[in-house]
């Protein structure tokens, strides 16, 4: 295959583009590039659990940011009770969510898994709004934050100032993806799991536990999402509806790189995230940084059906 | 058998017509508010009967309600008018979005539609100027000034009408068209439907319902807001109502919206804060233990018991 081939596969593509636009963003707007990253990594942490889920399980699991909104929870009553850091909070976070995801698949996903996909995103939607309201009900709508002295920590090059405490997003991201690569690439487990997720009857005829498979995938994205849950409220405060915007932007990630990609999720949540700062950099256009998300995934899945009906 | 159906329907239909004479104001309006949400379970179903799930209901009833309230503030047309312009602008937006987004099936068709309801509520908060930006826009007066009896005939007329709607689409060949968009949609290209043509008719009818449905409700109550038009409920409740009753029926979720709305009437008062909960678990339990529907799984039993 020639090199220029090989370009035209849609992650090439991508991280070239990404190169390209972070360069220009560097010297234009420093700070765009740096707050651009962070977010960018906080939407990939998100972003890949759920992309897991969806690639192995084969469930778009729409109550995912509700599963972070629970952590974010979680780590708050631990540290009021217990004092508890919420970075340390991330390891019981792991798993008391990695126990909820059991819980949650024995008693509810699993009974979808044969059923058609419509009644799957039924049920994850219902799922998603029972967890928001019975937090709701539970912790009242009010935001809620902790005060960490540490998260306001800042660093200073030349003139320009940035906070430093948000590459906790970056590391955790970068944590998050090379130990799923890992799993998946150099473990029998993880191996197992990649061929349940292509095809699970097949799976199951050279002796693959596939019900077990699932459970395992499930348990460990709810597990991650939860701990992620506790990274987040350090920095944002949160109530019972922060989840469900990352529900969405996870899922534009996860159609943009399309199913499986776990590396492809990471450098368009660069492009997302520099790009939705990118307008939030401009006085009187920040409200529609939002919109950013939603015309970028629609152009996106226009443009892939369109090249599957052109093939 | 047909005589004495059609005895009943009519039976039905005057006492609904007649219902201001024995109640009162309170329960007028939550006959209403039942009434607007029976449209909108409706209107979802008829979609849904194509195999096409929309999670953006919410986004379209806050057009149509912007829409009405809009043309109503600003060029002067009547309330009624403008309520009928409101579902108007709804089918028309629903028909340029649709040549888009009806190439998607599935999770993509279903997670679009939920973006675009958002899309909608930023849009509407970000143009302060047209819109009253974040803090919406008050119209002068409630339509008949608030009559509640004439009210109450306006959202009865558009339920019967979704009900019409829906009765036309189940007794026509379009209910076979889209029932075998379904069940394959391969098999139904190949047998000769127009696929695309099909869905886009009753993506923008359904739409057009939603858009008449908040036009009302934008009237009834003198007052559109991002977070009151767009609200989730427009889309959480319709689809519990339609999941309790049945779907792919016109019963099922007529069924479900009265039973829900006078049940959720009784827990808006019990739990102010968190009453969803419970529309959250009938989806959840609805699917898990009886995807039919309370109509479905009833029908299924007599059917049984016939033979």
């Amino acid at each position: 295959m020639n090199p220029l081939g090989k370009l035209k596969q849609s992650s090439y593509q991508i991280a070239i583009l990404t190169v390209v636009l972070a360069a220009i963003l560097a010297t234009w707007k420093p700070h765009v590039l740096v707050e651009g990253l962070q977010r960018a990594c906080l939407y990939a942490v998100i972003a890949l659990p759920m992309a897991l889920i969806l690639g192995i399980v084969g469930i778009i699991n729409l109550a995912h940011g509700d599963f972070m909104m629970l952590g974010a929870y979680f780590a708050y009553f631990l540290n009021i009770y217990t004092g508890m850091d919420p970075l340390v909070a991330i390891f019981p976070a792991l798993l008391a969510f990695f126990l909820i995801g059991i819980v949650s698949y024995r008693a509810i996903i699993k009974y979808v898994l044969g059923a058609p996909e419509l009644n799957q995103l039924l049920l994850t939607f219902g799922l998603a709004m029972v967890m928001e309201q019975l937090a709701n009900l539970l912790w009242t709508s009010r935001p809620i934050k902790l005060p960490l002295a540490y998260v306001s920590a800042s660093a200073t090059i030349g003139s320009f100032t940035f906070g430093i405490f948000e590459f906790v997003y970056v590391g955790a991201a970068i944590i998050v993806l090379s130990g799923l690569l890992l799993f998946l690439k150099h473990t029998s487990t993880g191996q197992a799991a990649l061929a349940v997720g292509q095809n699970p009857r097949g799976a199951k005829l050279v002796g693959i536990h596939v019900d077990r498979t699932y459970l395992l995938i499930f348990s460990l994205s709810i597990a991650l999402v939860g701990a992620i849950g506790a990274i987040f409220m350090t920095r944002h405060s949160i109530f019972p509806l922060v989840g469900a915007p990352f529900t969405m932007k996870s899922f534009c990630l996860i159609a943009m790189a399309g199913i499986g990609n776990l590396m492809g999720i990471f450098w368009c949540s660069l492009i997302l995230g520099l790009a939705e700062n990118f307008v939030l950099s401009f006085r009187g256009y920040a409200g529609w940084a939002d919109i950013l998300f939603f015309a970028l995934i629609v152009l996106v899945i226009m443009v892939r059906s369109r090249q599957r009906q052109a093939k | 058998m047909r005589k004495t159906r059609y005895f009943l329907y009519v039976l039905i239909l005057i006492i609904l017509l007649t219902l201001p004479l024995y109640t009162g104001v309170y329960l007028l309006n939550v006959t209403d508010m039942i009434l607007i949400y029976l449209a909108l379970a409706l209107s979802w179903d008829m979609l849904l009967r194509s195999g096409q799930i929309s999670f953006g209901m919410a986004g379209l009833f806050g057009v149509g309600g912007y829409a009405a309230a809009l043309v109503h503030l600003n060029a002067g047309a009547d309330p009624l008018s403008s309520i009928f312009l409101g579902g108007l602008a709804a089918g028309v937006f629903a028909c340029l979005i649709g040549l888009a987004v009806l190439q998607l099936r599935g999770m993509y068709f279903a997670i679009v539609t939920l973006a675009l309801a958002e899309i909608f509520r930023v849009i509407v908060r970000n143009l302060p100027d047209l819109t009253g930006g974040p803090e919406g826009t008050i119209l002068p007066s409630a339509i008949f000034a608030g009559n509640s009896t004439r009210t109450y005939w306006l959202v009865l007329t558009v339920a019967v009408v979704s009900i019409i709607a829906s009765e036309i689409f189940r007794r026509t060949r379009i209910h076979f068209a889209l029932t075998s968009i379904r069940n394959d949609e391969i098999v139904a290209k190949s047998s000769g439907i127009d696929v695309f043509r099909y869905l886009l008719l009753i993506f923008v009818i359904t739409s057009a319902i939603q858009g008449i449905a908040g036009g009302a409700y934008a009237h009834i109550y003198g007052f559109v807001s991002p977070e009151g038009s767009f609200s989730l409920d427009f889309t959480l409740l319709p689809i519990a109502m339609a999941l309790l009753g049945g779907m792919h029926s016109t019963w099922g979720p007529v069924v479900g919206a009265v039973l829900l709305g006078v049940v959720s009437e009784f827990l808006k008062l019990r739990i102010p804060y968190g009453h969803l909960l419970v529309y959250g678990l009938i989806i959840v339990i609805a699917i898990l233990f009886f995807p039919q529907g309370i109509v479905g799984t009833i029908g299924q039993r007599l059917k049984r018991s016939a033979e």
